[in-house]
């Protein structure tokens, strides 16, 4: 699902943010990147939705080169894959209902299909009840559910979460991993930048860890360490 | 389809009322630089329609006053007849009644001016192709009637149409160059404006490039609000050129020299094409502004 082949990311030159990073995901995984800031989790997340281009070195997704793509079909690779922040990223004057259509709409979605596809995605993160809430009145495990539902609406093929349990309580954070955990039994492949020790050392995934822009450790059922 | 189009208009909606007293400035400077691109057209095709009606070797006209006597006007005819084949090729004897059915032609969109004159405040004149053209013999020649009883002015077509040449071209082409400035300043303003509401929806941009929204998709709201700011101002510069052709006229009309510029006047038709050419350019400056601010300030 995907493939990073020797990429190397510099915004200046004497600090690279990432260094010779190869690494392959399975579709269906689950995997979390570990390290501490400014160890390269978040310039690999922004790569692999192309946000940013790799200096050099080669990554693909489902199958394609991304690096290579030309800037129209970007959009057509994000439809595939669904993103999630620490700050959640909602928007404060559009209801709980609303942002998540936000996200059909601008592709173009006929509306028959958002209205059946809201409620239904609502109903699976729990928040049926406060879909004509603003994102404001919600708490931030709320807001993160939010923003989830947005991003997996789509049925995106890939789920890049980074930091997403950042701003939340511990108890909250658990919620929202386990949300996390649904979504990838469906078959969404999910990749997930944290610093939360206990989440990791819990879920026993694979992971990946970050040091100085360079994959130190990639192992299945880890720890944080 | 229809959904995507009803949201993208949404879209557009909202983001010309967030900004609503930008917009408002943006349509107004375009309307402005418009109308005076426009009203440089009007006085050019005034001057060509003026200018023409010299045309056919009139060179002198000589006025009578309106209440010039019968006497009067046959003792220049009676003058005029002595002199062709002597300094004149020939001559036309135009009425207070031509004269006036003249006037009425001219001013056939003015009722209200109409009403005011009638055929015995009309002066006649005698219409002269002279033999030599030269500036100079005519100038003399037209000079002998200047004192005969009866005779209001000699008007001569080349002094004529140097005034009209020198004020009114010059007008023109300073109102021109006004507007070309003002078109700029319209395409900058344009682009400023859309900048901003670029910048007051960059939270919603962002989640849209997030999400796979297209990179047309993205643009078309801002192109459609920068293509409304200099449509809807192009629009409101037409009834600015309608007052302005009535207002050009009307000026003519009541200054002195009205039977100098009888010619002086744009047709429907001639109206209908400037218009169309505010329209136009209209839509060229303001997608000239809206290329411009969304390939530098929405970065897709």
């Amino acid at each position: 699902m995907i493939r990073l082949e020797n990429v190397s990311k510099e915004y200046s030159a004497d600090s690279p943010a990432l260094i010779n990073a190869s690494a392959e995901i399975e579709k269906g995984e689950f995997v979390f990147l570990v390290g501490a800031s400014g160890s390269g989790k978040s310039t690999m997340i922004r790569l692999l939705n192309r946000e940013e281009k790799p200096t050099s070195g080669k990554v693909f997704v489902a199958g394609k080169d991304i690096v290579e793509l030309s800037s129209w079909k970007v959009p057509f690779l994000r439809r595939n894959i669904g993103c999630i922040f620490q700050d959640f990223r909602l928007l404060p004057k559009r209801t709980v209902a609303s942002n998540v259509a936000f996200a059909l709409e601008v592709i173009g979605r006929p509306k028959d299909v958002i209205d059946q596809q809201v409620p239904a995605i609502l109903d699976l993160v729990g928040l049926s009840e406060k879909s004509h809430r603003l994102p404001d009145e919600l708490s931030g495990g709320e807001q993160q559910r939010v923003s989830i539902a947005r991003a997996f609406v789509n049925r995106p093929l890939i789920l890049l979460a980074d930091e997403p349990t950042g701003n939340l309580d511990p108890d909250t954070a658990v919620g929202i991993m386990r949300l996390l955990d649904r979504i990838n039994r469906t078959g969404t492949t999910v990749v997930m930048a944290t610093h939360d020790r206990g989440i990791v050392d819990t879920m026993r995934r694979r992971v990946i860890e970050l040091s100085d822009g360079k994959i130190v450790r990639d192992q299945s059922g880890g720890q944080y360490r | 389809m229809i959904g995507k189009i009803r949201f993208l208009l949404g879209e557009t909606g909202q983001n010309i009322w967030r900004n609503i007293a930008l917009t408002l400035a943006s349509i107004m400077v375009a309307a402005v630089s418009l109308s005076l691109f426009g009203a440089s057209q009007l006085v050019a095709r005034g001057v060509d329609n003026a200018t023409q009606r010299w045309e056919g070797g009139i060179e002198f006209v000589v006025f009578m006053r309106a209440d010039a006597e019968q006497g009067e006007i046959d003792a220049v005819r009676t003058l005029l007849d002595d002199s062709v084949g002597s300094g004149i090729e020939d001559f036309n004897f135009v009425t207070k009644e031509q004269t006036f059915q003249e006037f009425e032609e001219f001013f056939a969109g003015d009722p209200e001016l109409l009403a005011t004159i009638s055929p015995d405040t009309m002066p006649p004149s005698f219409r002269i192709r002279p033999t030599d053209v030269e500036a100079g013999a005519v100038e003399a020649l037209g000079q002998a009637f200047q004192d005969e009883p009866g005779v209001r002015t000699v008007v001569f077509a080349t002094e004529v149409i140097r005034e009209i040449q020198d004020n009114a071209q010059k007008i023109s082409t300073i109102m021109l160059w006004v507007g070309v400035v003002l078109l700029v300043a319209s395409a900058i303003v344009i682009l400023t404006t859309l900048s901003i509401a670029i910048a007051s929806r960059r939270n919603e941009i962002e989640i849209m490039k997030l999400v796979g929204a297209s990179n047309w998709f993205i643009r078309i709201p801002f192109m459609i609000e920068g293509l409304f700011q200099g449509i809807i101002g192009a629009l409101l510069a037409l009834p600015l050129l309608a007052f302005a052709r009535r207002y050009v006229i009307e000026d003519f009309s009541e200054s002195d020299r009205l039977r100098l510029l009888e010619g002086f006047r744009v047709t429907d038709a001639e109206f209908l094409e400037i218009s169309i050419y505010a329209l136009i350019i209209g839509t060229l400056v303001a997608t000239i502004g809206s290329v411009f601010a969304v390939s530098r300030y929405l970065d897709v």
